[in-house]
């Protein structure tokens, strides 16, 4: 089987399962609790709640980025950890590990693939949250030219290209968490352990990331730059953020993609 | 024996990429700002001629990022800031004040990025807080303040062009007669601007050593080091630093370091610049819908109210129950120590705790503040402040024994 048909079965297996459709619709309730509740409880005040929250009820292209600054520290991570934790550890749990394996030079590939599944699912899930949230405030709330951080405002073409951007900085803030989830799901054939340790990790470098008397440490944490996507919000952009943000996740990639590779290797694959 | 020892010797080549993979991002991490530290050798400058290549940079256009960090050694403020958080939407006075104290204990504590930019007409400066935003900008005919979080703004109109020729004419007119006064009591023509420098450098020199530190890079750049060190060893402050660029004479960087420390306690610097002119577009402001605009007209006088204000003030010199108790100043130099008298400071302490926003406010200066014998200090590693108990603040780069004994000794 070549490399593109093996990720193109995973992708299909991947989105198949009822679980994942399940992790999408949790991810698309949260813009649309936001979107009601706002609809029926009225305007919040400026400067209470998450950011762009007292923005959406003038203008609903602003549920989208609401839901995103809510889903980012918390939802986005655990459903990232369930894909990417169980990636190796389930078909092991499942017993299909071997069958997988039967072809030379097997393993590493097998990983590159289910790490390309993982990063495409991470593309869904926010992708699903920008979409859903759209589609809200379009529903709910009148729809016009977005006001953004500078105090300019763009046209609503323009708002939604920016909100896609924030949709891939948010899947690229992701890359690293995915690896550390295929990593962890090498060293264990039971799929929860890996998830959990997986979500746990995303929560735990976000503590660390708070604490004043670590600042030293915080731009080395893989959650750092996960709440920078709103400098795309700004006018003009600014683009230093993402920059740190991919080289960070990249440097991520590289070692827990590696480690990965070295426990995969020489892992005695029973199951 | 054979087969195990190569088994084992393949096993461990697999874990060479995990090994490699780390050792090569922390050479990176060390090798890439030691190449940009490298080899940075300007020609040699006095402090003299270094100054004057400050004052002769023509630079009207540019646009950059600038990082400012503050370790101040002051107490953690994020408990005391959160509860007060909410402030912005609030529209009383309270809220009001709550946000400026949270703006200045943000500013005080932390670290801040905002992008510059410049052009010959109009400024910018954009402060990039998280998913929000503070904005300035100014232009030769008004000026803006927007704040995201509060969705407010703020609209200065500066004064007509014609007024302010009036004023400069005035002004203009004043200087060329003191001129003159001047050069008859002198007998000759007042020193060149040169001269001006050098006689300011020597007096600054009886209080501080001023010297041309190494040669560095700032935002890219390569930077000559203007170094101030008190020689007064009363005061808190070990040494001012400032990075001057050397091919346009741009501060780029300054930092303010605490005696005794390695880490500068304030620093402000760009982490990138460019000498071009910024699109235009980036200067243009006009509020958006929703946002509360505040008016200001900035008053100027025309030269007649001038006249007018000169005569009364010479007409009726102020006594003391009308005017503001004025600040005393206790010393000299570095170690000057700044008293302002009962009444002239707002009251702290329990007794004005009779607004919720002067209760928080009080517990605030609470927590951050000390006991000492005769009131509280609030001690940071470049200022102190003391508030005595018979109502008094006194403020300086120094300890807090020297404020006490100036409290005590009035001197």
């Amino acid at each position: 089987m070549s490399s593109s048909a093996l990720l193109g079965s995973e992708l299909l297996t991947l989105f198949r399962r009822r679980r994942t459709w399940a992790m999408l619709g949790a991810l698309a309730l949260i813009p649309v609790l936001i979107g009601i509740a706002l609809r029926l409880a009225g305007p919040a005040p400026a400067g209470r709640g998450p950011a762009f929250l007292s923005q959406v009820t003038e203008n609903g292209l602003f549920v989208g980025v609401t839901a995103m600054v809510v889903a980012t520290p918390l939802f986005l991570p655990l459903t990232i950890g369930v894909v990417a934790g169980d990636s190796i550890a389930g078909e092991a749990s499942h017993g299909t590990l071997r069958y997988l394996l039967i072809a030379p030079a097997g393993r590493i590939r097998l990983l590159v693939v289910k790490y390309l599944a993982a990063a495409a699912f991470c593309a869904a899930a926010t992708l699903t949250v920008v979409v859903a949230g759209t589609l809200v405030g379009w529903v709910l709330f009148p729809i016009g030219p977005a006001t953004l951080l500078s105090g300019a405002t763009v046209s609503v073409g323009e708002a939604l290209v920016r909100f896609l951007a924030i949709a891939a900085y948010v899947t690229v803030s992701l890359l690293g968490m995915s690896a550390i989830g295929l990593f962890l799901s090498t060293l264990t054939t039971v799929p929860v352990g890996a998830m959990a340790a997986t979500a746990i990790l995303a929560v735990v470098s976000q503590i660390l990331d708070a604490l004043p008397q670590l600042e030293p440490l915080s731009p080395w944490l893989f959650t750092h730059y996960w709440l920078g996507f709103g400098d795309f919000l700004r006018e003009p952009p600014v683009w230093d953020s993402f920059g740190d943000n991919a080289l960070l996740q990249a440097g991520y990639l590289a070692v827990f993609g590696s480690l990965a590779v070295g426990r995969f290797l020489t892992k005695d694959v029973l199951s | 024996m054979r087969p195990s020892d190569t088994g084992a010797r393949r096993r461990f080549s697999r874990w060479i990429p995990a090994i490699a993979a780390p050792i090569a991002i922390g050479v990176g991490v060390v090798l890439v700002p030691l190449q940009a530290q490298a080899a940075v050798d300007l020609p040699d400058l006095t402090p003299a001629e270094l100054l004057e290549l400050a004052a002769s940079s023509e630079v009207d256009a540019l646009s950059g990022t600038i990082e400012q960090s503050s370790e101040l050694g002051l107490p953690d403020l994020s408990g005391l800031s959160g509860p007060m958080g909410g402030g912005p939407g609030d529209d009383d006075g309270d809220g009001a004040s709550a946000t400026d104290l949270d703006d200045l204990i943000s500013l005080a504590t932390g670290t801040h990025t905002a992008r510059v930019y410049l052009d010959d007409e109009h400024a910018r400066l954009q402060v990039l807080d998280p998913l929000a935003e503070r904005d300035v900008y100014v232009s030769e005919t008004d000026a803006w303040v927007y704040d995201s979080r509060a969705a407010a703004a703020t609209h200065l109109v500066f004064p007509d062009e014609a007024e302010l020729e009036a004023l400069r004419d005035v002004a203009r007119g004043e200087a060329a007669e003191v001129r003159d006064r001047l050069e008859a009591e002198l007998g000759a023509p007042l020193p060149t601007p040169d001269e001006v420098l050098e006689r300011a450098l020597a007096a600054l020199d009886e209080s501080t050593e001023v010297s041309v530190g190494s040669d560095a890079r700032v935002a890219g750049r390569e930077v000559y080091e203007l170094r101030l060190e008190p020689r007064d060893d009363d005061t808190l402050v070990g040494a001012i630093a400032v990075a001057i660029d050397g091919e346009h004479g741009v501060p780029l960087a300054a930092s303010v370091t605490a005696r005794g420390a390695d880490e500068p306690a304030f620093r402000v610097a760009f982490t990138d610049v460019s000498f071009e002119a910024p699109d235009a577009s980036v200067f243009a402001f006009t509020p958006p819908d929703g946002t509360e605009v505040t008016e200001h007209v900035v008053p100027v006088p025309t030269p007649a109210e001038l006249e007018q204000w000169r005569a009364e003030a010479e007409a009726a010199p102020p006594t003391d129950g009308e005017r503001m108790p004025r600040p005393i100043v206790h010393g000299e130099g570095w170690s000057a120590v700044v008293e302002l008298p009962v009444g002239t400071a707002p009251a702290f302490g329990a007794e004005s705790g009779d607004s919720s926003a002067g209760g928080e406010a009080s517990a605030m200066l609470d927590s951050l503040t000390e006991s000492v014998d005769g009131g509280r200090v609030l001690q940071t590693s470049l200022l102190t402040v003391l508030f005595t108990d018979d109502g008094r603040v006194l403020a300086g780069a120094v300890t807090a024994d020297r404020l006490l004994d100036a409290a005590a000794s009035g001197r």
